[in-house]
């Protein structure tokens, strides 16, 4: 995987794979097992500094920031996770039909995405807490609903663009269903633009997510979350700057290594075709 | 004189050119010939300084005069190639809508080669433009000056591309399959127009072309390439007369012509009928339908003897719903029966985007088509892109909707082989999943054709060696292969439920004349093999030729002339046929 066809080492997959591997090992194991409880409060370690004890030190209730940042890092991922789980999927539904049979559905469901799109989608994310109030499942509800168009989109033109080409076509001819057409012939065609947007996607869902934590919005309390642990430590910058840094550079970790990722995944597809 | 000296280019560590050696002397026209691949343009771009920075020269130089353009070893000089690109040397290229800027008039377009090497402005140069204009023949100067691109049509874009070539004279002109993406006519007029231009202004001319025909029809000289190397150079007629190589005479051979005597197709179908049955057996579905036939045309010949009375009589002791249908095809035209049949058909085409509330115009492209289809026989349907051929087809196959008039034909679905083998298979999948599928899209249809996986793997790597292909390519896909491969595997995959009739646009256009001519084989031995009708699309006459028992001739929407194809092509009634084949 690392090596590519050709023999260059892909450089941008390797490290991708190496930051985000690392992160997703720290979210995943934070989900089951943490170094120290992330809620024993400790009034003796307050703000310890970084040491062998916690490695990256600890907080205003004497809790251990790593210990928090893993679990924050898997409700990050579980969360992003389904969020583009849930808006692929919707999208590739979407995109897929309005894309192959145009018409009033197509006319319809493009004029509704604009509409999602015509709002900065925090205010959207906004609204639809507000009426569904907070907690994980709404926070993945309300981002999942917002990132749906940006699929649509993408999907839809692959679909206008293979529709017509002459092995769909032919697949017609030879009275294929519609379905499988959809599907079967098309679908796996349109991956390799697909699983970037994905890639992106996935991307923008962390920092969503971290953005509506910071926020308020998010997950609540006493659940670790990675925008809520930024949002708590910006009265203590001065005093203890690696409550902060703690999940920030965690944040830009996992984003960047997705980024290179994603980029090394579109280089290799590049360079196989 | 123009003097390519033992020149090796390299891509990485593929090497396009090996040691060619060229000569070009003033007024004369050097063709260079080749399939894809072979590294002619290759050698052209180099030539003109316009190959790819990527690409090495190894060895060898290019010469202009004394003057050396390139070297072995040294970086592309490009302040010495700018001095002679455009004015001493220039090219035209093969897509005539890619090779102009699609944003600006075309008049300033050709007058900026005027802004960069003379000392021309304004007034003047504008009319230096209208003379080059009319001078390669083009009508309304002064509309196209200040026409885009796109309101030009093929012939004339190429022509303001030639203008722009020839307006400052220079002393070589390469030209790159200039005429590949224009119709018969339209090419005609380009290559006349390209041989009056030598003559006036008597420049060198390097036309690079896949065609022996066109290189026939031009060149002074003739140079063969193959994989990189120069494998013939010679006088044209000598070439074509007593061509040296091997692959030259395979060259001359694969190109279609009407030089060359067609084959009996009746005589061979009759033989074919044998092979035929043979096949019956092997594959569970089919078998019945493909005994039938063959025993179909056997009782046809019989028929045929038969007369009055006697056929009577036959007709007479037949019994039975099968007899009786036999005998039905057996009557009709020529004792075969239609396999399709088309009455007064009208194709529309609907204009405008696919939006809610524009409303959308009716045009008619097709207008009164009334032909029929026999079984076993291959119809031609020739003209010039633009007049109808794909539409006509389409609404066969009952892909165009918006048609008035009738069309009967007796298959099931008849299939289509498609011209460009790049996108006509599925690149997702492997070329026994596409062979299968046919197979599987009957099944979900119709449950009476229902197979198992090892019936339909096994009918798969049948049809997979019919075509000609080893089994390694069961799991391959489709990057993996040829375009003479992929196009195997297409026509697999349009015979593999046995349609019967088959609807092929162009498809051999797209391939090397030796792999055509292969390709071109297959479908005959087919055709026989499994008893098939073609409706063979194709703007290149000479390859109907050799395909086809009959032909028709369409213009304009309109199906002018049709007929058995050595009547058409020796007492052409329309004067527009006579047009068509005397420009091939």
């Amino acid at each position: 995987m690392k090596k590519s066809g050709t023999g260059k080492w892909n450089k941008y997959l390797t490290a991708g794979l190496l930051m985000t591997g690392l992160a997703l090992l720290l979210g995943i194991v934070g989900i089951f097992w943490t170094p120290y409880s992330t809620t024993a409060m400790s009034a003796a370690e307050k703000f310890d500094a970084p040491s062998l004890l916690h490695i990256f030190g600890t907080d205003n209730f004497g809790r251990d920031i790593f210990s928090r940042v893993m679990e924050g890092m898997g409700t990050t991922v579980v969360i992003s996770t389904l969020v583009v789980l849930f808006s692929g999927s919707a999208g590739i539904l979407l995109g897929a039909l309005t894309g192959y049979f145009g018409g009033v559905l197509d006319e319809i469901v493009m004029r509704v995405t604009d509409a999602v799109n015509g709002f900065p989608s925090i205010l959207l994310t906004l609204v639809i807490i507000s009426i569904l109030s907070s907690g994980r499942q709404n926070v993945i509800l309300s981002l999942g609903i917002v990132f749906v168009p940006s699929y649509v989109r993408i999907v839809r033109s692959e679909f206008i663009r293979l529709r017509d080409a002459d092995y769909i076509r032919r697949a017609r001819l030879m009275g294929v269903g519609r379905m499988r057409i959809l599907f079967v012939h098309i679908l796996p065609n349109i991956f390799s633009v697909f699983w970037v947007s994905v890639m992106i996607g996935f991307n923008n869902a962390i920092l969503a997510e971290s953005g509506m934590s910071y926020l308020g919005i998010g997950v609540q309390p006493p659940d670790a979350s990675l925008g809520k642990m930024l949002s708590d430590a910006q009265g203590y910058l001065r005093t203890a700057p690696w409550y902060a840094l703690a999940p920030g550079l965690s944040i830009v970790w996992v984003v960047l290594g997705f980024a290179l990722f994603s980029e090394g995944i579109r280089r290799r597809n590049e360079r196989v075709s | 004189m123009i003097r390519i000296e033992d020149l090796s280019v390299a891509f990485e560590d593929t090497e396009a050119v090996k040691h060619v050696s060229l000569e070009l002397i003033d007024g004369e026209v050097l063709g260079v010939v080749g399939e894809s691949g072979s590294g002619k343009s290759v050698t052209a771009l180099t030539l003109m300084g316009l190959v790819a920075d990527s690409a090495q020269i190894t060895s060898g130089r290019v010469l202009f005069d004394d003057v050396v353009l390139r070297e072995a070893g040294k970086p592309c000089d490009k302040a010495l190639y700018r001095k002679y690109q455009g004015a001493r040397m220039s090219m035209v290229f093969q897509e005539p809508m890619t090779s102009l800027n699609p944003t600006q008039r075309v008049g300033k377009q050709v007058e900026e080669m005027l802004r960069l090497h003379t000392d021309l402005r304004g007034e003047e140069m504008k009319r230096k433009v209208l003379e080059a204009f009319r001078s390669v023949g083009l009508r309304e100067v002064e509309k196209v000056y200040s026409c885009y691109p796109h309101q030009l049509s093929g012939g004339m874009r190429q022509r303001v591309m030639i203008a722009m070539a020839v307006i400052l004279h220079p002393r070589l002109i390469v030209a790159d399959e200039p005429t590949t993406a224009l119709d018969v006519t339209i090419q005609n007029q380009i290559i006349g127009l390209l041989r009056e231009i030598n003559q006036k202004q008597n420049n060198a001319m390097l036309f690079i072309t896949h065609d022996l025909n066109l290189a026939r029809r031009l060149c002074n000289r003739i140079a063969v390439m193959k994989d990189g190397e120069v494998v013939e150079l010679g006088e044209t007629e000598d070439i074509f007369q007593n061509p040296g190589e091997a692959y030259t005479k395979r060259l001359i051979e694969a190109v279609p012509s009407r030089m060359k005597r067609r084959r009996n197709i009746a005589a061979v179908r009759g033989m074919g009928e044998p092979a035929g049955s043979g096949l019956a057996g092997k594959l569970p579905t089919g078998r019945e339908s493909e005994a039938e036939a063959g025993a179909g045309q056997e009782r046809c010949a019989e028929l045929e003897r038969c007369t009055g009375q006697e056929r009577c009589a036959e007709l007479e002791r037949c019994t039975g719903q099968e007899r009786c249908a036999e005998l039905e095809r057996c009557t009709g035209q020529d004792g075969r029966n239609p396999i399709l049949q088309v009455r007064n058909l009208s194709v529309y085409y609907r204009d405008g985007n696919n939006s809610l509330f524009s409303r959308r115009e009716k045009q008619c492209v097709v207008s009164g088509a009334d032909f029929e289809l026999y079984s076993g026989e291959s119809l031609g349907l020739v003209g010039e892109s633009g007049c109808g051929k794909t539409s006509l087809s389409k609404a066969i196959l009952g892909i165009n909707k918006e048609v008035e008039g009738e069309i009967t034909h007796t298959t099931l679905r008849p299939q289509m082989i498609f011209q460009d083998p790049y996108s006509s298979l599925n690149p997702s999948k492997t070329i026994g999943w596409l062979l299968m599928e046919p197979l599987r899209a009957r099944a979900a249809l119709d449950k009476a054709y229902a197979m198992t996986r090892e019936d339909m793997e096994a009918a798969a790597y049948d049809m997979l060696h019919k075509v000609g292909m080893e089994d390694k390519y069961f799991h391959r896909k489709p990057s993996q292969l040829s375009g003479g491969q992929r196009q195997r595997v297409s026509i697999g995959q349009a015979l593999i439920t046995r349609p019967g009739m088959i609807v092929a646009d162009e498809p051999v256009s797209a391939l090397d004349v030796t792999i055509q001519a292969q390709i071109m084989e297959l479908m005959q031995k087919l055709q026989q093999e499994m008893h098939l009708s073609y409706l063979f699309i194709s703007h290149d006459i000479n390859v109907v030729y050799q395909m086809c028992d009959r032909i028709m001739v369409m213009k304009e929407g309109r199906i002018i002339e049709c007929g058995e194809t050595e009547a058409i092509f020796h007492n052409p009634r329309e004067k527009y046929t006579k047009l068509l084949l005397g420009n091939s």
